[in-house]
């Protein structure tokens, strides 16, 4: 299988150093306390980079057959759907749930 | 039938794949999709979290602050780490490295039952205050009506990634026994491989879980 795509222990430990920094960065600023939008966005495009880095480099889609990224991407178009239309019924309800 | 392997390891080829490289391809789009499935299985659980954080912004600061971000953060270096060692193993393999791909599922494994030990102490610290999910709920410290609706999401959400973290846990001593009998080399370790692309989405899920339930403000 010589085809496949061998990873050096120099972009393994790369990417895992990167995951450590941003796992510290995305603590240090929650401790910041940034004004209210602001705090879970960055928040969440820190774990959305890392989770990219995890992906491409960790479970190889970078140098895979662009099909399976093709499977990935398509359960991520899913999952907007899903939180997408549930939002558009509950962030537009007068009463949240009736009688809970 | 045609034999196109003349490896020593057409032992693992089964007779409906071309070759190999064929039943290589296969397993992993396989996995891959059951990888989809996966995310749209958690993703459910996702969505019910952002639901209710839309609808009870100020329930989330507050009950945010009974978890312990140090030891969320340790899981999350654990697990980071359980993922490089993972990487290494297949790198391992396809190097012909057959003792240390047998190193580095050890490390894994050890560095996931360390991820299930903090889980198990965060738990029974909640349990102990009579925090439990839904109707059980029974903790006093949280100055809100739908305090329990936080902690049914949390025992939910990091419940079910910990149920994957236990069956990553098994597979991986599976793999631990089958890399010291030797069955793995640069030929064939399309088990490596796909435990590895599953143990890669449990640490990603965690990747966002870490943020979503500690880091709030």
């Amino acid at each position: 299988m010589s085809g496949h795509h061998i990873s050096t222990d120099k972009t393994l430990l790369g990417v895992a150093g990167g995951l450590l920094v941003l796992t510290v960065l995305t603590v240090v600023v929650h401790y910041l306390h940034l004004p209210d939008p602001w705090s879970i966005i960055v928040a969440m495009g820190i774990a959305t980079f890392k989770a990219m880095l995890v992906a491409l480099f960790f479970m190889n889609l970078y140098w895979d057959k662009r099909f399976n990224l093709m499977l990935f991407g398509t359960s991520i178009v899913f999952l907007a759907l899903l939180v997408g239309l549930t939002l558009l019924d509950t962030l537009f309800r007068v009463d949240v749930l009736p009688s809970f | 039938m045609a034999n196109h392997s003349t490896s020593s390891h057409s032992r693992y080829l089964q007779h409906h794949f071309v070759d190999a490289e064929q039943q290589f391809d296969a397993a992993k789009m396989g996995m891959w999709v059951f990888l989809v499935t996966e995310i749209l299985f958690f993703g459910g659980l996702f969505a019910a979290y952002i639901v209710y954080r839309l609808w009870y912004p100020e329930l989330f600061v507050m009950a945010s602050e009974e978890l312990n971000t140090l030891w969320g953060g340790v899981n999350t270096v654990v697990l980071i780490g359980s993922s490089l060692t993972v990487a290494m193993a297949i790198k391992s393999a396809q190097l012909n490295q057959k003792r240390n791909i047998a190193i580095n599922l050890g490390i894994t494994l050890a560095l996931a039952a360390i991820f299930m030990v903090i889980k198990y102490f965060e738990w029974t610290h909640k349990f102990h205050l009579g925090i439990f999910p839904g109707e059980f709920y029974a903790y006093e410290g949280i100055d809100h009506p739908k305090a329990n609706v936080f902690f049914s999401l949390y025992y939910l959400m990091t419940g079910l990634h910990g149920l994957h973290v236990i069956i990553g846990i098994g597979l991986m001593i599976w793999l631990l026994v089958r890399s010291v009998k030797g069955h793995f080399d640069s030929e064939y370790y399309t088990p490596v491989e796909i435990t590895g692309l599953y143990w890669h989405l449990v640490d990603i899920i965690w990747i966002f879980l870490f943020p979503l339930f500690y880091l709030i403000d």
